[in-house]
């Protein structure tokens, strides 16, 4: 007892050291109800038990590394599907309660758990044979650790060593959304009476985190960008595509959404989900990036588009993202294009 | 104006049409602000003077700085000076001491010079009052012009053309130069947008540390950087505005109250985007001091210039307790300082030092009542989801998560089934009178059980808040915000409790821990009596540490402490 608590203070002590946002990114991790959020995320959670405990033949007798471990839960998970040992590393303090998890549920032999940054701490084992970890953020990429997750396969993953996930895919459509974005933006422009547009401008670059009704989906949604866990470098997470969006029928478009779908493809019946609108609701909800104008479109008609995306220089947890869209059709009058830019931070 | 900007390079303001279609207004605003007193605060000590020469006049007899000589000596442009002004404040600042000779190494490409030290430092505004460099009334770019001048007689033209050429010359520079400014406005706002909190934060610690040790009366050390800073984020701002019921209850006192605004000087504390502000300039109010100490003040002061309303409303950025207002006294103070529990983040003494400051004695405070309630809940369906939920996840016992669920307020939104017993209102606050001493304080309260209660899992606690027409106006310290309102005239009063719409506020639930209380026997009609004690948390000074003493009425009581971080 008196050992682990000096281990806090020494992890904050840790914390203490490190620049203001990423000790704000790693703080924030500490309150429980992010946790309870994720562990209460069903589609999410039973993913993750469904590929590891259905596949007992691929852990059995493995050392797996958990990246980002929380609650430990993931490892716990990889411990009962007969793991030889499971190193779960985190940066977060919350690992002090994982460390307790873990003893009351009889695994402290089978699971270590570290406290500190992947790139920092001392791995007890020189190489792993298989890497789980939960690195998606809200877009898939916003505060997301796979940096961290790549660090650890570079310099600890052995030579046809797995990953559990190991493939991600973006999807983005247009939807029609007229009232919400009246509620969220033009919002702004009649405040009891006041004009507020300084903030419009401001709620118009910030992409919005929530749920999108099936029914608002305008167009086939489309495959943008695609991670394999095994072949991905970082600087590939600063991307360009180009891609079409075309209408299922005719209405308006006020915004794209985006979403992602996850695979485990080494199980032996593939493992995926997906956090899109037309399924089970996740705690990543979707991400709606509102266009400055209103398409019209109809049926059939396609919208070019280009997404692009980086790791913003300062904090390489947030994003800047543009958006460019161009709708060509006969009609002149309905002809648009544009170009939007965002941040999510 | 312009000529007594020294002659900049040609550093040209490339702004789009748009920027300078803002800008220019901008500048509008600024011409308007120079007709308003201005103080302009001492390099080296907190002493306030009507203008910038006679302040340096002082730094110099005083403290032997010479800022003119330096500004001549390196040749400073503007934005040279406002890096001087903002080495020299930062240093004083710090308790540093400053370099024994200034050289333009200090002030180079050191951007965070120009982030102001002090908030709206009238002595960056009046640079343009200083007298210029060399002797007597030659200005250096006079001196220059003379120059070419000379370079142009060399030819064959007639001097008048030359100097007609360079007088239009010089009032192109003039329009650039004052287009500069704004822009270095704008660059000081977005950098301040960006970093506020976070560049200074060192500083700021280090500051503290040597501010401590001398008692003296050194500008004041912002010691909650991070409390400020969360509410840089509009989220926080739009969810306040959109909390109808709060910014509802506002609006209507205000608007429909508009004979006490008319002609009146109002003060808002912690105005945010300026809502409140802006509610009391419609009402006719002649005058509006908008207070915030957080960044979203530029966001006020943009929203307060597109709506007109600029000449009525003056933006102050600081802590009310450290910024100078231009008025001595104000006639109503307006706030939106209630926190959790109503005590959270204690913004409340800072409405009191106001109030004892600036608030004339027949002064309003809007809210002017506050009152504080607790009932006993009972609610089987939330402790399975949120308590016993932890001892089987996907088959893992992780009881360990449920560490500080009986020790931390959760705030969170009940349903008024979970109420199971009578409510209690344990403290009523009346603003134009209370002091920070009521604000620490035990309280008796008591709860008659109702046929809700299965077993007794907890309290809740919520507060009311009350709009008096006049200091006189009694609130019964027993009426609900809804009775008030509802008994004769028509009066504004809101609750946050769990009766009525949720508000951004919630509530406080207080679980009692189980494996520790003693259990008692509950069922209708059973009363319960004890005590509520709020203290201030001994290392965290805006957060509380609430005691519930419980039992039933004439048997033992037990108690339970609960923080609220």
């Amino acid at each position: 007892m008196a050992g682990e608590r000096m281990d806090i203070e020494v992890a904050e002590k840790q914390l203490k050291s490190l620049d203001h946002s990423e000790q704000h990114y790693f703080n924030s991790y500490n309150h429980h109800g992010i946790h309870e959020e994720m562990l209460k995320d069903e589609v999410r959670t039973r993913s993750y038990m469904n590929a590891i405990v259905q596949n007992k033949h691929i852990f059995k007798d493995k050392v797996v590394l958990d990246v980002g471990c929380g609650t430990g839960i993931l490892s716990m998970f990889a411990a009962k599907a007969g793991a030889k040992h499971v190193i779960g590393v985190d940066m977060s303090t919350i690992i002090f309660k994982a460390r307790e998890i873990v003893k009351v549920n009889g695994l402290s032999d089978k699971i270590t758990l570290i406290q500190g940054k992947m790139e920092e701490i001392d791995m007890p084992f020189p190489q792993v044979d298989i890497i789980i970890s939960e690195w998606m953020g809200y877009f898939l990429l916003y505060e997301s650790m796979l940096d961290t997750v790549l660090y650890a396969r570079d310099k600890f993953l052995a030579k046809d060593g797995l990953i559990f996930p190991d493939k991600a895919t973006i999807f983005v459509a247009g939807i029609e959304d007229g009232d919400y974005k009246e509620e969220k933006i033009g919002f702004w422009d009649n405040v009891y009476g006041f004009d507020y547009s300084p903030l419009k401008e401001t709620a118009l670059s910030e992409p919005l985190v929530d749920t999108v009704d099936m029914k608002a989906v305008v167009t086939d949604p489309t495959a943008v960008f695609t991670i394999d866990l095994y072949k991905v470098q970082p600087e590939d997470l600063a991307f360009s595509c180009p891609f079409d969006l075309t209408a299922r029928r005719d209405d308006f478009i006020h915004a794209l959404v985006a979403w992602f779908d996850i695979e485990f493809t080494a199980c032996h019946k593939p493992v995926r989900f997906s956090t899109g609108p037309h399924t089970k609701y996740t705690h990543w909800k979707q991400t709606v990036f509102y266009l400055q104008d209103m398409l019209t479109v109809q049926q059939g008609e396609k919208v070019e588009c280009s997404l692009h995306n980086r790791p913003n220089d300062k904090n390489k947890r947030d994003l800047d993202i543009k958006v460019e869209y161009r709708l060509e059709t006969q009609d002149p009058n309905r002809q648009a294009g544009g170009s939007c830019l965002y941040k999510m931070c | 104006m312009a000529e007594a900007y020294p002659r900049s390079d040609s550093e040209s303001a490339s702004s789009s049409d748009n920027e300078e279609d803002w800008l220019n207004k901008a500048g509008d605003e600024d011409d308007e602000e120079e007709h308003e007193q201005v103080s302009v605060v001492s390099l080296f000590d907190d002493k306030v003077f009507p203008d910038a020469p006679a302040m340096l006049a002082y730094c110099k007899d005083k403290f032997g700085f010479d800022f003119v000589g330096v500004r001549d000596r390196l040749g400073l442009d503007f934005h040279g000076c406002v890096k001087l002004i903002n080495l020299v404040r930062r240093s004083v600042k710090e308790g540093a001491a400053l370099p024994r000779e200034i050289t333009a190494d200090h002030l180079a490409d050191d951007d965070k010079l120009l982030i102001p030290v002090l908030a709206d430092d009238a002595l960056i505004f009046c640079l343009d009052d200083l007298p210029e460099s060399g002797k007597g009334q030659q200005g250096g770019s006079s001196a220059e012009i003379k120059a070419e001048e000379a370079q142009a007689g060399t030819g064959e033209k007639p001097a008048v053309d030359d100097l007609l050429q360079k007088n239009a010359q010089l009032q192109a520079e003039m329009e650039q130069l004052a287009k500069q400014f704004t822009n270095y406005r704008l660059a000081v706002e977005q950098t301040l947008d960006k970093r506020w909190g976070v560049d200074e934060e060192g500083e700021k610690k280090k500051a503290e540390s040597s501010s401590s040790k001398t008692a003296a009366p050194e500008p004041k050390v912002d010691d909650s950087a991070y409390y400020f800073e969360s509410y840089d984020h509009i989220d926080i701002h739009e969810t306040m505005i959109k909390d109808t019921v709060r910014t509802n209850a506002y609006r209507d006192f205000i608007y429909a109250n508009k004979h006490l605004f008319a002609g009146k000087t109002v003060l808002d504390i912690g105005c945010g985007t300026g809502i409140l502000s802006m509610f009391c300039a419609r009402a006719g109010a002649a005058r509006v001091l908008a207070v915030d100490n957080s960044a979203i003040l530029d966001k006020a002061r943009e929203n307060i210039f597109h709506n007109q309303l600029d000449s009525v409303i003056t933006c102050i950025r600081g802590r009310i307790e450290d910024v100078v207002l231009p008025v001595d006294k104000v006639d109503i103070i307006v706030s939106e300082w209630m926190g959790y529990c109503l005590l959270y983040e204690a913004m409340l003494p800072s409405v009191f030092f106001a109030r004892d400051k600036y608030l004339r004695p027949d002064g309003l405070l809007v809210p002017s009542h506050a009152s504080m309630w607790i009932a006993p809940v009972s609610d089987g369906e939330y402790v399975a989801e949120s308590v016993s939920w932890w001892r089987d996840v996907y088959g893992f016992d992780m009881k360990a998560m449920q560490a500080g669920i009986y020790t931390d307020v959760k705030m969170t939104v009940m349903p008024k089934d979970a109420v199971c017993g009578t409510a209690h209102a344990f403290r009523m606050l009346d603003l134009h009178t209370a002091k920070v001493e009521d604000l620490v304080f035990e309280d008796k309260w008591q709860t008659t059980l109702s046929d809700k209660v299965e077993a007794l899992d907890g309290f809740l606690v919520w507060f009311d808040c009350f709009f008096a027409e006049s200091r006189t106006e009694a609130v019964e310290p027993s009426l609900t915000a809804k009775e008030w309102a509802a008994a004769g005239r028509e009066r504004v009063a809101f609750t946050t409790g769990p009766f009525d719409t949720a508000t951004h506020w919630r509530q406080g639930l207080y679980l009692i821990d189980k494996g520790k209380a003693k259990e008692i026997e509950v069922g209708p009609g059973k009363k319960l009596a004890g005590e509520i004690r709020y203290a201030i948390q001994e290392d965290h000074a805006r957060g509380l540490s609430i005691r519930v003493t419980w039992g039933l009425e004439d048997a033992d009581k037990q108690s339970q402490t609960w923080l609220l971080n």
